[in-house]
């Protein structure tokens, strides 16, 4: 090879090496971004006998700089000459696997992982082990922590002596004096279940698993509930009930509120999938204590998954009825705001479950309370799903009982309230029937019309689209346009565009004849209103209803009425006017 | 110059501030249609009124979501758009690129917080040097400050204006041979438009304590309104915990739209929204709450530029 060639391919590297010696962060990050661009430049072997080892001199720069030079390593196998070479990538990382930062580890670890996927069974035995093995008996704390996190990928491709000689020193690391390397034990653990086959699960992860679950760190603790999660997926149910539950439950009593609170988070995922009678007998009682809870985080982590658990167990109606509806009720009355919200956002979802006869007696009394409450998130999380409720309970009785709070709802003062009961209505329209909503609704619902506030108004007239897609378009023009027309007469502007918005919505419902025969004529009497913002909104919604009007009614009427707005000597009604008309051309 | 283009960049969520260059577009377009302008804005209603906003770049979302957007709605604003809340630079762009795009539609005033020195103390300066890495817009929006117009008069019968009176201003059209397109001296009538308040009880006009500006009674209302033939003042300047407050059997209105200001004041916004009824014209307040927690993002205060030398 000629030393021109040879100074072509290492030039690369040279050019890398200078940069990293820069001072300035930004430009040292640049440079490690482009590695991979720089690895296929210089080919495989350079990768492997020159680019590699000089990372490897390269581990002792800024956390950040590290985040980016573990994540650019672990895209280096393609260019190292694949699997077969991946393991030419451990010593950089073995390195960046011991440093001070969190961050950077996490992402060293990562690595491993990744490059180790491409390797053989051989390599891993043969490389990945060792490293493991370097990382787990290390003197730092660091490396041991890194190293937990590397047994799952280890495990699955050695042999059986290797096997053996994984979980001691997995058991090793369980019991380490610093508590992070026992915290990412106690992750790794989760990951290491599928593999180790029922007879060691028993024998050895297990007793490990309680004992972490004592741990003196709580936060080493709250790690037992994700890995009682991991074991409700592999043992049988017997072996869950004997070996598990015993642990869930000191759990759930914890002295620290986080484990507890671990407890409640995780605790659908855990009953999901074992069998309801076991949750029935077992579980019901733990997550009762988690509702009944001192710490306010606690109560509303479980209250938000009450509907979920009762899913769970619908089988066992009266233990819903007997057990858990007497602590919805106290918790309905609880201090703080934050469980009467996640109370609100879970017990609608309750309804289908308990069935018609309970609802009715145990849960409509219950949102008769929570929408009487002042805080807007709890009125918001009932109205919004008001309707899984009326599906189940019949219309005389959410007449009689539901329908007069939610309809002093209507003038609630958070607009957000009015607003999600306006998206409520027409769903019980069709449960009411056109004769009730007329006499009833119908008057409020026209009122919203003129709402003070934008956003009310605008839902009101998309409302008023879904009522017409109930009714038809007959009662539409019975009962609704009279009223829409007499918003083109108020005195505020604002009202008057509502009209027109309003129009504008329901001419597809409506179709062309009534568009042109009823609804054109009238607004064309805004075209000389004295304020311009009424003009302009009326060649916006000219423009928008062309698409309903016939070819001649639009030379003939409307073009006529946008050349006059298009003259106006306000530029707003000129430029809204001309828009208009150009859609015309 | 692209509006369309800002106004989508600015009222994406969360928004997007405009390039240096174009901020440095719209203040030098927005300053070329100000200055042929006079120093009192006649406005004809209806309008909406708007007080100090103070960056709170969400609850002027809310605040549109409740008086309806521009230019449906017609809207004059009393200055105070910058300075405490997180969303100065948005809140101030918003405001101009909708200026230059509805010119008739929307009226700017200036505020005391419309100044360099202020500013500098109160946190757009910072804002600026956080989202651009220099100064330079803010001096291309401070530059613009002095431009923006410091009183407005709606139908002629009602008088606005960011902070209130002056001792030394007895006729609005005093009021339209001041030199504006400075910075806020120290005092002056210039200073005492912007700065000054009102008081309930104070009979005589004295030195403000805020340090600029005056206090003035119903003495100096009585005779301003009688003078110029109008019959409201409003103002802004001073918050309000229920968005508005009313003076002097309704002669002054204090109106004020930064909900739960500075985040932590817990009081509610208003806006004043004057339209015609009757042939007379009326007052309706439009009284709202700040955005929800779920739609408003905090920004982190991290430094993603460079920090200027003078750190070093």
């Amino acid at each position: 090879m000629s030393d021109q060639k040879k100074d072509d391919e290492i030039y690369p590297i040279a050019v890398l090496v200078e940069e990293l010696k820069n001072e300035d962060v930004q430009l040292r990050l640049n440079s490690l971004r482009q590695i991979s661009t720089i690895a296929q430049a210089v080919g495989q072997e350079r990768t492997r006998s020159e680019l590699i080892p000089f990372l490897n001199d390269a581990t002792d720069d800024e956390d950040e700089v590290l985040l980016v030079l573990a994540d650019e390593l672990g895209n280096l196998v393609e260019f190292v000459g694949g699997g077969e070479y991946a393991h030419t990538i451990l010593p950089p990382l073995t390195t960046l696997a011991s440093v001070e930062e969190t961050v950077v580890r996490e992402k060293t670890v990562e690595a491993i992982k990744k490059i180790s996927k491409e390797m053989g069974e051989d390599q891993i035995q043969e490389f990945l082990y060792p490293v493991l093995k370097q990382l787990a008996t290390g003197k730092w704390f660091t490396s041991r922590s890194s190293a937990c996190g590397l047994f799952s990928i280890c495990y699955q491709n050695v042999d059986e002596e290797t096997k053996t000689e994984l979980r001691q020193l997995f058991s090793d690391l369980c019991k380490d004096p610093t508590p992070m390397v026992r915290r990412s034990a106690a992750k790794g653990l989760a990951v290491l279940v599928p593999y180790v086959g029922r007879e060691n699960l028993r024998k050895e992860l297990i007793p490990l698993f309680v004992k972490l679950a004592e741990d003196d760190q709580d936060r080493v603790r709250l790690l037992a509930v994700d890995n009682c999660v991991a074991l409700s997926k592999i043992l049988t149910e017997d072996e869950f009930i004997t070996y598990v539950i015993p642990t869930l439950k000191s759990c759930a009593k914890d002295r620290s509120w986080r484990v507890r609170y671990m407890v409640a988070e995780r605790f659908c995922q855990l009953s999901e999938p074992i069998e309801p009678e076991v949750t029935k007998n077992d579980l019901v009682e733990v997550f009762i204590g988690l509702l009944k809870d001192n710490e306010e985080e606690v109560r509303t982590c479980a209250t938000l998954r009450i509907a979920e658990l009762c899913g769970q167990i619908r089988v066992y109606q009266d233990v819903i009825k007997d057990a858990i509806l007497p602590v919805i009720e106290e918790l309905s009355k609880d201090f703080s705001d934050n469980v009467k919200i996640a109370l609100a956002a879970s017990v609608t979802e309750l309804a289908p479950i308990i069935g018609k006869e309970m609802t009715v007696e145990k849960l409509v009394p219950l949102y008769l309370d929570l929408l009487k409450e002042d805080i807007s998130d709890v009125k918001l999380n009932i109205i919004s799903k008001l309707d899984t409720v009326t599906q189940v309970i019949t219309i005389e009785v959410l007449a009689s009982t539901l329908l007069p709070v939610v309809v002093e709802l209507f003038e609630d003062r958070q607009w957000r309230v009015r607003n999600a009961v306006i998206e409520y209505i027409p769903k019980l329209a069709i449960q009411l029937g056109v004769q009730f909503f007329d006499e009833k609704l119908t008057d409020l619902t026209m009122s919203w019309l003129k709402d003070s506030v934008f956003k009310i108004r605008q839902t009101a007239a998309r409302n008023l689209v879904k009522l017409t897609k109930v009714f038809g378009s007959d009662w539409c023009m019975e009962h609704l346009l009279p009223h829409i027309f007499k918003l083109l007469e108020e005195p505020n502007y604002k009202i008057k565009q509502t009209g027109m918005y309003s129009l504008t919505v329901l001419a597809p419902e409506l179709g062309n004849e009534i568009v042109t025969e009823k609804i054109l004529p009238k607004i064309k009497n805004l075209k000389s209103d004295k304020v311009a913002n009424v003009k302009l909104y009326l060649a916006k919604t000219l423009k928008s209803l062309l698409p309903y009007l016939e070819e001649n009614t639009i030379q003939q009427e409307v073009k006529p009425c946008l050349n006059e707005l298009a003259k106006d000597e306000d530029p707003d009604v000129k430029h809204f006017a001309t828009s208009a008309l150009n859609k015309i051309s | 110059m692209d509006l369309d283009w800002c106004l989508e960049k600015l009222t994406k969520n969360p928004p997007e501030v405009l390039p240096e260059q174009v901020v440095k577009g719209i203040t030098e377009q927005l300053k070329e249609a100000l200055i042929y302008e006079s120093n009192v804005a006649m406005v004809e209603s209806p309008v909406s009124v708007v007080g100090d906003l103070h960056g709170q770049y969400y609850d002027l979302v809310e605040l549109f979501r409740v008086g309806g957007e521009c230019p449906e709605t017609n809207y004059l604003f009393l200055g105070n758009y910058v300075d405490r809340g997180f969303y100065s630079v948005e809140t101030i762009s918003l405001l101009v690129c909708l200026k230059l795009h509805y010119p008739r539609r929307i009226t700017l005033l200036r505020g005391n917080h419309e100044s360099k020195g202020v500013t500098q103390v109160y946190g757009f300066y910072s804002e600026c040097l956080r989202k651009y890495g220099n100064a330079n817009v803010w001096k291309y929006f401070t530059d613009m400050f002095n431009y923006l117009q410091l009183a407005a008069l709606i139908d002629e019968k009602i008088f606005c204006v960011h902070g209130g009176l002056s001792p030394s201003i007895s006729s609005i059209n005093q009021i339209r041979v001041l030199d504006r397109f400075q910075e806020i001296p120290p005092e002056g009538a210039l200073t005492d438009l912007v700065w000054s308040d009102p008081d309930a009880v104070e009979q005589e006009t004295k030195p403000s304590p805020r340090g600029a500006g005056h206090i003035f009674g119903s003495q100096l209302v009585d005779k301003f309104l009688q003078d110029n033939k109008i019959n409201h003042i409003i103002r802004s300047n001073q918050l309000c915990m229920d968005g508005h407050q009313v003076l002097f059997s309704g002669k002054l209105i204090t109106i004020w739209s930064a909900p739960n200001f500075c985040y932590r004041c817990g009081n509610v916004a208003s806006i004043l929204e004057v339209f015609k009824a009757n042939n007379s014209l009326t007052l309706k307040y439009n009284t709202y709450t700040a955005a929800p927690e779920n739609e408003r993002i905090i920004p982190s205060l991290e430094t993603t530029k460079e920090i200027p030398d003078y750190f070093k």
